[in-house]
């Protein structure tokens, strides 16, 4: 086999890996700093998706550019959600498994809705780029394939740099690392857990944006992201910013790789398989827990 | 306490002469429908009671059910193909096809039950999708094409009258499993892990055991229930038989009656197949969806523990009440 396309092929899941690691980001989050586990991530970064579609078409803005409008939505959206039906079930005893059956409620409403709205058919993102190639050396990348992955990983870095440098962020990794005590020391737990939903559905938002410059989508197409969120976050281990990125490029790299030898359906069988053998021998992830 | 008694007898009661209506209900020759209709909730609940063995007893939540009704189904079409069975050979072979289905629960479960929480759930969630492109790409197996079985030589009202009372059987020894489980040691034991399964294991409880025995027992069901549904529909496919919404619909039913009892996996089954096809009837299919998603909404925020308990505990208030004055009774 011809080395530039494996290279080619490498590279293209390495892309691909960043953008699952941006909308993997949030759902880290969530899931290490509340217990919930937000089944809806997915159907919420759809629903970034549908909006920077329409943007995109009625006015012609960028997807990039979009995000302007998408996340600050998605942000309060989130935040109205969180208050009226996360905050009634987190203290409950199970909160993992009602949040799951709650969310699962969340997602079937959303999909359906935006199924109401654009119907089945696949979509596709056409900003005026979408025909340009970059070419380096021997090996072409499409446009919006680099616009993707630039734009994840800016936004995987400004969640990062969130949580370490800002008071806000601090005050998450407080709140993750001791509830109680973190409350004593003056911190609103309930705002801080609104705010780190809000955080993580706008970055759905944006990854929902990533992922659709780079494939068609539709309605039903949160499942299968989701599959993918749960393997970049347990890869990189739940609540790890940084892990979660690096999950996201060993995953693109796998792909990337089995792409390039093996025949498509069973890319997602190696994926899935590997999942498996990974949870099972390390559970806690592959990289080093650090709050 | 002879109240109790007198109450627990009427339930008891009733419960036998509901199951005698519908062991009966084909005598009146019904519109096929509605055989199928019944047949389609037995279904869904002698799945949700098996889960519920492993998921709402020991609090393993297994999202991969539906690859052991899958690969149920497959085993059965596999038997009766490969050995030409008559009729009643296909509806038995749907046994041993549930004994395949508890061996791959065995050995899944092994290393897998060592794993706790979400993390189990998204490792038989996973399970399910390997198993399903497993299947549709070993052409062994039919691959995408899917399995034709030899349909039964009989009207068509006949034939599912003899489905739906095999189903009802099923459904019958699936709950008798589940309610004996919970009576016995073994039920006390996984409720044990349930609770705490540190503590548990130095009650000199198995756990280990007892969840595979749990996993085990739990996926042999949904693999007869899968062997009677291939014989039912004469053709399978990996997109029918190994929907991945079967699992998670199974455990939002079982988890909608409350898991802890085995009344809740039967009502939440029941009641969840009936709206689900009253609403898709008589509602457009999106909103019928979307009613269907603030059904569980509602039902986590205002009756997280299941129905079940919701109504219990207030059957409980209205009758503790009148007690508190000494002067009743």
């Amino acid at each position: 086999m011809n080395s530039v396309l494996i290279i080619q092929s490498l590279i293209g899941g390495i892309m691909m890996g960043a953008i699952y690691a941006l909308l993997g980001v949030g759902f880290s989050l969530t899931w290490g700093v509340m217990k919930v586990i937000h089944i809806s991530h997915a159907a919420f970064g759809l629903a970034g998706a549908y909006i920077a579609y329409v943007l995109l078409n009625w006015w012609g803005m960028d997807p990039v550019a979009s995000l302007v409008v998408t996340t600050p939505f998605l942000f309060v959206v989130a935040c109205a959600a969180y208050r009226i039906l996360i905050l009634p079930i987190t203290r409950s005893k199970e909160v993992i498994v009602s949040s799951m059956i709650l969310t699962f409620g969340i997602a079937i409403i959303l999909e359906n809705l935006l199924l109401l709205i654009w119907g089945p058919a696949p979509k596709l993102l056409t900003p005026s780029y979408i025909t340009d190639v970059v070419k380096v050396g021997p090996f072409y990348f499409q446009y919006p394939w680099v616009v993707g992955f630039v734009m994840s990983i800016v936004g995987v870095l400004v969640v990062h740099l969130l949580l370490k440098k800002t008071y806000t962020g601090k005050a998450v990794r407080a709140s993750w690392q001791q509830p109680e005590s973190s409350q004593l020391y003056g911190i609103n737990l309930k705002r801080i857990s609104m705010i780190t939903f809000g955080i993580a559905v706008a970055t759905a938002g944006a990854g929902g944006v990533g992922l659709a410059m780079i494939y068609s989508f539709e309605p039903h197409a949160h499942n299968l992201w989701l599959i993918y969120l749960f393997l970049v976050v347990i890869v990189g281990g739940v609540g790890n910013v940084l892990g979660t990125a690096l999950a996201g490029l060993v995953i693109g790299i796998i792909t990337g790789l089995s792409l390039a030898f093996l025949p498509y359906q069973w890319v997602n069988l190696i994926t899935f398989g590997l999942l498996i053998v990974i949870l099972v021998v390390r559970p806690h992830g592959l990289f080093q827990s650090e709050v | 306490m002879e109240t109790v008694r007198r109450a627990s007898r009427v339930w008891f009661f009733l419960g036998i002469s509901l199951v005698a209506t519908l062991a009966l209900f084909p005598l009146f020759r019904p519109p096929v429908y509605f055989l199928s209709f019944l047949f389609q909730i037995f279904l869904y609940i002698s799945i949700a009671s098996a889960w519920n063995l492993i998921g709402g007893y020991a609090g393993y939540l297994s999202f991969g059910h539906v690859a052991f009704f899958g690969i149920g189904a497959y085993a059965t079409a596999m038997l009766s193909n490969a050995f030409d069975l008559s009729s009643v050979g296909t509806l038995l072979s749907s046994i041993p096809a549930g004994l395949v289905a508890a061996v791959f629960a065995a050995i899944v479960g092994y290393p897998c039950l060592r794993l706790r929480g979400p993390y189990f759930a998204v490792v038989t969630l996973c399970f399910a999708f390997v198993v399903e492109l497993a299947v549709k790409n070993l052409g062994f197996l039919g691959g995408p094409d899917g399995l034709w079985l030899k349909g039964m030589a009989l009207p068509i009202a006949v034939s599912r009258s003899i489905f739906y009372e095999l189903m009802l059987v099923l459904m019958l020894i699936t709950v008798g499993v589940s309610v004996w489980v919970g009576k016995s040691k073994f039920g006390a034991g996984l409720r044990a892990i349930k609770e705490d399964e540190e503590v548990a294991q130095t009650m000199a409880i198995n756990a280990p055991w007892l969840k595979l025995k749990a996993f085990a027992l739990s996926a042999f069901f949904p693999g007869v229930a899968g062997g009677l549904y291939a014989y039912y529909l004469t053709y399978i496919h990996p997109d029918i038989v190994f929907e991945v919404n079967i699992s998670i619909l199974v455990v939002l039913m079982a988890l909608f009656g409350g898991g802890a009892s085995w009344l809740g996996p039967l009502v939440g089954a029941a009641s969840l197949t009936v709206i689900n096809e009253s609403l898709t009837t008589f509602v457009k299919a999106e909103w019928a969806r979307i009613i269907y998603g603030c059904l569980f909404i509602v039902v986590i925020i205002f009756m997280p523990n299941g129905l079940i308990e919701f109504f219990s505990s207030r059957a409980e208030h209205s009758q503790t009440e009148p007690e508190a004055h000494p002067s009743g009774s």
